[in-house]
C-alpha cells in the first residue's frame, strides 16, 4: 500500500507523519518528499521570489517506483501514484499562525493560506486522483495526536473517501 | 488622461475554489468594493456553486451592478484551481468572463494570479496537470 499524505503547508503534515513513524504499530515506512527533493538534488530550478526550487517531478516519480508500503508527505505528494490520498487542511488564520510559530516569514504564510482558502492542492487532489481516493481531515481543532490516528485510521480502511466538506472560501 | 465618471474602469477578481466561485468588481486600486456575488447566492445545491452556469449566473448579477456605478470595462484576476475537477483557471472562471463581456461590460487584461503552495519546495506550473 502507498499513500500520499498532502496539504498546503502548514497544515502539519511533517508533524503527524513524523508521529506515525515513530509508532512500532505503524507498518508503513514514513518519507518526507521534501527532504528526499533537496538531498538528491531533485529539482529544475530555482523560484527566487519564494526562496523554494523547482521540484522535478519525473525524477521525484523515478525516486519512488518500485517502492511499497510507504507514507510520502509533502504539499506535492498528491502528484505521485498512491493508492490512498490523505489531504490536510486547516483554516487559512491557523496555517497563518502555525507557518509563523514555525519561523516562516509573512509572504510565504500569507500565500500559503490563500492557496488554503482557494482549496488549491485538495483540487490538484482530486483531479489527479479522483474523488474515491481522496481522504480530507480537517485539522484546524485537531492535536496532532489526533491528526495521526486520522492518517492512520485512513490507513487501516476505516474511514470513508471525502472532499470539499471544509471551506475557507469566506477567508478572503 | 480625461476619463470622465461615464467610462471607468474596475478590476473583476475571480475566485473559484473548490466548492464555490466568487466575483467582486473594485475599483483601480482594488480598495473599494463596487459589486460582489457568491456562488451559494445563486444555486440551490451545495455542489453546484463552483459550476459554469452558477459563475455565468453571478457575472450577469455583479455585471448589472457595476454598470450601474458606471463601470464600462474591467480588467480580469482569475484565482484558484477553477472548481470541481476542472482545470486552472477551469470553465467556471472562463464562463464568468464570458459573462460579464455578453453582459456589456469590456474585458481589458486577464491575468491567473493563483497562489502557489511553497515550501522550500514548489511544484513546476501546470504540474502534471
Ligand atoms: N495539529 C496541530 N495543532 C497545532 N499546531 C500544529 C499541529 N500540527 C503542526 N503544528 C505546528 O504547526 C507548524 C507546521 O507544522 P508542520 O508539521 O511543519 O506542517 P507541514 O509539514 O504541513 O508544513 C509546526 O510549528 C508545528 O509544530
Ligand atoms: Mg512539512
Amino acid at each position: 500500500m502507498r499513500v500520499a499524505v498532502t496539504g498546503t503547508p502548514g497544515t502539519g503534515k511533517t508533524t503527524a507523519t513524523d508521529l506515525l513513524a515513530s509508532d512500532p504499530d505503524f507498518d508503513l515506512d514514513v518519507v518526507h518528499l521534501n527532504d528526499v527533493i533537496k538531498s538528491e538534488g531533485f529539482d529544475e530550478g530555482t523560484d527566487e521570489d519564494r526562496g523554494s526550487v523547482i521540484a522535478d517531478l519525473d525524477a521525484v516519480a523515478g525516486w519512488l517506483e518500485g517502492r511499497d508500503d510507504l507514507l510520502f508527505e509533502s504539499h506535492l505528494a498528491h502528484n505521485f501514484e498512491a493508492d490512498r490520498v490523505v489531504v490536510l487542511r486547516a483554516h487559512p488564520d491557523t496555517v497563518v499562525e502555525r507557518l509563523r510559530e514555525r519561523g516562516d516569514g509573512d509572504a510565504k504564510a500569507y500565500e500559503n493560506a490563500e492557496s488554503e482558502a482557494l482549496d488549491v492542492v485538495l483540487s490538484e487532489a482530486v483531479e489527479t486522483h479522483g474523488l474515491d481516493s481522496v481522504y480530507e481531515i480537517d485539522t484546524t481543532e485537531q492535536s496532532p495526536e489526533d491528526v495521526a490516528a486520522a492518517i492512520a485510521a485512513v490507513v487501516a480502511g476505516e474511514r470513508e473517501p471525502s472532499a470539499g466538506e471544509v471551506t475557507y472560501i469566506e477567508w478572503l | 488622461m480625461s476619463e470622465s465618471q461615464d467610462d471607468k474602469w474596475g478590476i473583476a477578481h475571480v475566485y473559484a475554489s473548490f466548492n464555490n466561485t466568487i466575483i467582486t468588481i473594485t475599483d483601480q486600486t482594488g480598495a473599494e468594493t463596487l459589486a460582489k456575488s457568491s456562488g451559494g447566492t445563486v444555486v440551490k445545491q451545495n455542489r453546484d456553486e463552483a459550476s459554469p452556469y452558477a459563475a455565468m449566473q453571478m457575472a450577469e448579477v455583479v455585471a448589472e451592478e457595476a454598470k450601474a456605478q458606471n463601470v464600462e470595462g474591467v480588467h480580469v484576476r482569475v484565482r484558484g484551481p477553477g472548481g470541481n475537477q476542472q482545470k486552472s483557471p477551469g470553465p467556471g472562471a472562463q464562463a464568468t468572463i464570458r459573462a460579464l463581456a455578453r453582459a456589456g461590460l469590456e474585458i481589458g487584461r486577464i491575468e491567473d494570479v493563483t497562489p502557489i503552495p511553497h515550501d522550500g519546495t514548489r511544484g513546476p506550473k501546470n504540474a502534471g496537470f
